[in-house]
């Protein structure tokens, strides 16, 4: 049963949630916003765009510990996989999309067990956006700016107060109980059927030009299609910017590191990406990615092709943080129009 | 639930092979054995240096609970390997990938082509094929190396010479006076086996150069190219089809592979 809240009351609702979690909302910082854990209600914000950082990042955080192990004994080796409870809060809908994607990638055999331990262990608070946050964003095209699952609550606000879904038992659990949250009446839902409506009106700019569901098809048909992929890789700077703040970029190193008693140490997961130079190198020396050109390509195609077929939906949330974080100002926007109208001058 | 603890094990051998590469023996501490099918690797876990993905070289029922690992001196790792001594303790994960598929084959014709350390996880088929001898046909091996001495399992191969039970052509590029076999690359090997297309079964494990230039051989004798199976290599990390790392196009080769027909490599354009 749905509910509501009133926007001033937000503050005392966070104080009850820091009573029993770790709280991760959008915190300003520097002109933009971080995905961070707060110890008091003022630190979030409610209204942000894009936050540099997605906040899947804190379910599969860098320098994650796999192991803990024993020089001198093999046998002492543990597996580490533990997580505290914690709230992600305000989470726009194509964050709530890419968690949804990883649960799927993670969770299929053999399934990573540091992942679930902390899926397991996180509530999901989500955020309608009823308008684009920024630009350079293609969440509307690829139907990403709305969320259907993988949420706890779901907040809209439907002007000086929010109407809240409630979507799962845990978080009824936070709802209920201190007389916060009041019962969604129906010219709440008529309002929030209002704002719905708005929302329709404020994203109405394709950020790509033709139909969207062709673009895998044509991708494939723009494998080889140098004019693309030879002036990407020219331009790009091997950084891996775009692959750490991507929010459905998983891949990763194991990395030892030893205490300087050399008697323990640590596997930990640090994060890795296919756009860095050395990410297919092996040791004999043979690279089986050289060119910048194969890694976008290879990234373009993770996203929109490879996971596409496997999980039935595009990997490429239209967040737009890529292209933020891109020095050498690649678009995946771009390239994405590129290869529509190669298919468009090609019938 | 996967979790990347690896099992405990011990070196209870080590022979050196060639300049670069030691055979190690490996006995893990529980009493299940590797149970692997031959072409599957394992990913050797060195505490406080990492990990790294290597080839089962011995067949799966060979001596109970141990196994055969043909390591090449080359990364951190396996410099790291090389500097280990009989009773010192290592740990495995694995095995991982899809191995050989030997019940499939079984009746036909086996043409084994093995360029340098292709003969690593290639001896596990081979050993397999001898033991199992009856349910194969003709089994043909082709070696290729650089130099001499540089050929793998020395002794072995010399024996493989010699059984009928198995037709072996060995080619170096580069010939010493007293080099009494062939000299060139390994696919001028081929104008000196005759074989059918229609019964004959590829496996092929070499440098990664190697591979189009046999494929296109075997191709022009006639072979089926749902037939031709390589054992590719890359750099597996976490053998669960997550990291990335070994990934070729959509799949992933330390779960969909490494074993791939020429069928399904053809379709990834990063494979060859």
């Amino acid at each position: 049963m749905d509910v509501t809240i009133q926007s001033n009351d937000v503050d005392r609702f966070i104080r009850g949630l820091l009573l029993y979690y770790d709280v991760i909302a959008p915190v300003a910082r520097d002109g933009r916003f971080v995905f961070e854990r707060i110890d008091d209600p003022s630190m979030a914000s409610l209204k942000y765009d894009t936050t540099l950082l997605p906040p899947i990042k804190w379910i599969y955080p860098n320098n994650e510990i796999l192991l803990e192990f024993d020089l001198k004994d093999i046998t002492k080796t543990e597996v580490v996989a533990q997580s505290r409870k914690q709230v992600l809060t305000f989470v726009h809908p194509c964050d709530i999309n890419a968690i949804n994607l990883m649960d799927e990638v993670l969770a299929e055999e053999p399934s990573d067990v540091n992942y679930l331990t902390r899926r397991q262990s996180t509530l999901i608070i989500g955020y309608e956006c009823l308008g684009p946050c920024r630009e350079n964003i293609l969440c509307f095209d690829k139907g990403y700016h709305i969320a259907y699952r993988g949420f706890d609550l779901f907040f809209t606000d439907i002007g000086g107060r929010y109407y809240v879904h409630v979507a799962t038992d845990a978080g009824r659990a936070m709802v209920e109980g201190d007389g916060i949250f009041k019962k969604a009446a129906y010219d709440d839902w008529k309002d929030l059927m209002r704002a719905r409506a708005e929302r329709k009106k404020g994203f109405n700019k394709k950020a790509v030009e033709g139909d969207i569901g062709m673009l895998s098809h044509f991708l494939k048909e723009a494998y080889n299609a140098d004019e693309i992929w030879e002036a990407e890789g020219r331009k790009c700077l091997s950084c891996g910017a775009c692959i750490i703040v991507c929010p459905t970029c998983y891949c990763f190193d194991a990395v030892d590191e030893v205490c300087p008693d050399m008697e323990k140490g640590v596997r930990y997961r640090r994060w890795d990406g296919c756009q860095l130079r050395g990410f297919c190198k092996v040791a004999g020396g043979e690279n089986f990615r050289k060119s910048a050109a194969e890694r976008v390509r290879h990234r373009v195609f993770k996203k929109e092709v490879y996971l596409k077929k496997r999980f039935g939906r595009s990997g490429c949330v239209g967040c737009g943080r890529c292209i933020d974080s891109c020095i050498a100002k690649i678009s995946i926007i771009d390239i994405f129009n590129r290869v529509m109208e190669r298919a468009r001058r090609n019938v | 639930m996967f979790n990347f603890l690896p099992m405990p094990a011990t070196i209870v051998d080590i022979r050196q092979l060639t300049d670069k590469e030691r055979l190690f023996t490996i006995r893990l501490d529980n009493d299940r054995g590797i149970r692997h099918r031959p072409c599957q690797f394992i990913l050797i876990s060195l505490l406080g240096i990492g990990e790294a993905p290597i080839s089962i070289s011995s067949p799966p029922v060979d001596s109970g609970r141990t196994f055969e690992l043909c390591i090449r001196a080359v990364g951190n790792l396996t410099n790291a390997m090389h500097r280990l001594s009989v009773n010192d303790r290592i740990g495995i994960r694995g095995p991982f990938g899809n191995g050989f598929p030997v019940e499939r084959i079984e009746g036909k014709d086996i043409l084994i082509v093995a360029g340098g350390l292709g003969l690593a996880p290639l001896r596990s088929l081979i050993k397999y094929v001898l033991q199992e001898r009856g349910r194969y046909g003709r089994v043909i091996l082709l070696i290729g190396t650089k130099r001499p001495g540089d050929i793998l399992f020395k002794e072995e191969v010399l024996k493989w010479e010699e059984d009928p039970a198995i037709e072996t052509h060995i080619t170096v590029d580069v010939a010493e006076p007293s080099w009494q076999r062939h000299v060139g690359v390994i696919t001028g090997l081929f104008k000196h086996v005759g074989i059918d297309p229609f019964k004959t079964i590829a496996a092929i494990v070499g440098p990664p150069v190697m591979y189009r230039f046999v494929i296109k051989e075997l191709l022009a004798k006639g072979i089926f190219e749902g037939n031709i199976y390589l054992d590719l290599e890359r750099r597996m990390r976490c053998g669960i089809g997550k990291c990335g790392h070994c990934q070729i196009n959509g799949i992933y080769l330390c779960q969909n592979g490494p074993v791939l027909s020429y069928l399904e490599a053809r379709k990834l354009q990063e494979a060859l």
